[in-house]
């Protein structure tokens, strides 16, 4: 027979939650820079990386999907002017990824910030990590960095989950909503 | 006498991020420390000194924001819900005396309101994480020593 010892339960201490806040600030800092080499309205500066992404993705089809969809109609590779989706579809990324620039740096809903973030950097990774000048581990890292912010509830100490993971929890022995709200904070 | 040094030391850490973030920017780093000081007029040559002489300005600037911080709460013991309200209203603030009204008047603007929006989206956010940082580590240090205390 056996003898069964369960795992302790690991519990961090204040400091290392604290430590677990900054690298949450500091990635969202890092998703928020990001935000201002594409600016609206023509969002111009994402086309060359669409571009790109059409071009070298490593998922059979995704380029395609790109040029069916993002590229749809547009006259040159250079520059979006013509292209009938880019802006509205550029919009849409931009402010995927500002969402996930504001979760993070405030840590609000910063679990759903974070699958978010995960969701946009898979793109990239799938779409950018094997094109030419590319270190691939730069979007691979962006992935799991973006991975260990959902796993690890990074908002409750230095943002606005401190205030909001309770109040949700609570709620959430009452009211559904309130109970699939708190596994986003 | 306790809120105001609790508010103090949560404004020098707030304004501590807040500085290191100035330290991974394109160009080199700092780059924008020796803007805090244009807020007041100041000018430095040396663009060394300029940036570490920002940077300091920034951390008492945090310091200051933190003692009022402190001040607002009268010796009391607050909710964190008060406590990031309050350093919200205070990163707003920040925002629109330095990134908005003294920017723009050392700038000569034609109006001490005048914003793009690049300047606005590279500004308002950090300066309202600013105030956010600042209730959530003072409400954070706060439930620590009543913890310790009981």
């Amino acid at each position: 027979m056996g003898e069964h010892t369960a795992a302790a339960p690991i519990t961090l201490s204040e400091r290392s939650s604290n430590g677990l806040a900054l690298l949450r600030i500091f990635v969202g800092y890092l998703w928020f820079q990001q935000l201002f080499w594409k600016l609206p309205p023509t969002f111009a500066g994402l086309y060359a990386y669409v571009v790109r992404e059409s071009q070298h993705a490593i998922l059979p089809g995704y380029g395609t999907l790109l040029q069916h969809s993002f590229l749809a109609g547009c006259p040159s590779l250079s520059t979006p002017t013509g292209c009938t989706a880019f802006v509205p579809l550029a919009a849409c990324v931009w402010t995927a990824e500002l969402v996930v620039a504001i979760s993070l740096l405030f840590g609000l809903f910063t679990r759903f910030g974070a699958m978010l973030a995960t969701i946009l950097s898979l793109q990239l990774y799938v779409g950018l990590a094997y094109s030419l000048g590319e270190w691939i581990w730069t979007y691979g890292m962006l992935v799991l960095l973006a991975l260990f912010l959902v796993a690890v509830p990074a908002g409750r100490r230095l943002g606005v989950d401190y205030w909001l993971a309770p109040r949700l929890q609570e709620a959430g022995q009452h009211h559904r909503w309130a109970r699939i709200a708190s596994w986003f904070v | 006498m306790q809120t105001l040094r609790r508010g103090l030391l949560a404004g020098f850490l707030a304004s501590l991020v807040l500085a290191m973030f100035d330290f991974v920017r394109d160009g080199a780093p700092g780059n924008g420390l020796p803007s805090i000081l244009h807020w007041f007029g100041i000018a430095l040559a040396d663009p060394t000194l300029s940036r570490w002489a920002g940077f300091f300005l920034l951390i008492v600037l945090g310091g200051v924001f933190g003692l009022i911080f402190g001040a607002l709460q009268r010796d009391k013991l607050i909710t964190a819900g008060r406590a990031l309200l309050t350093g919200l209203a205070l990163g707003v603030l920040w925002w629109l005396i330095f990134e908005l009204v003294l920017t723009n008047i050392m700038n000569h603007a034609s109006s001490p309101f005048s914003l793009s929006f690049g300047r606005f989206l590279s500004s308002f956010p950090l300066d309202v994480l600013f105030g956010v940082l600042l209730g959530a580590i003072y409400v954070q240090w706060q439930e620590r020593h009543a913890a310790e205390a009981s």
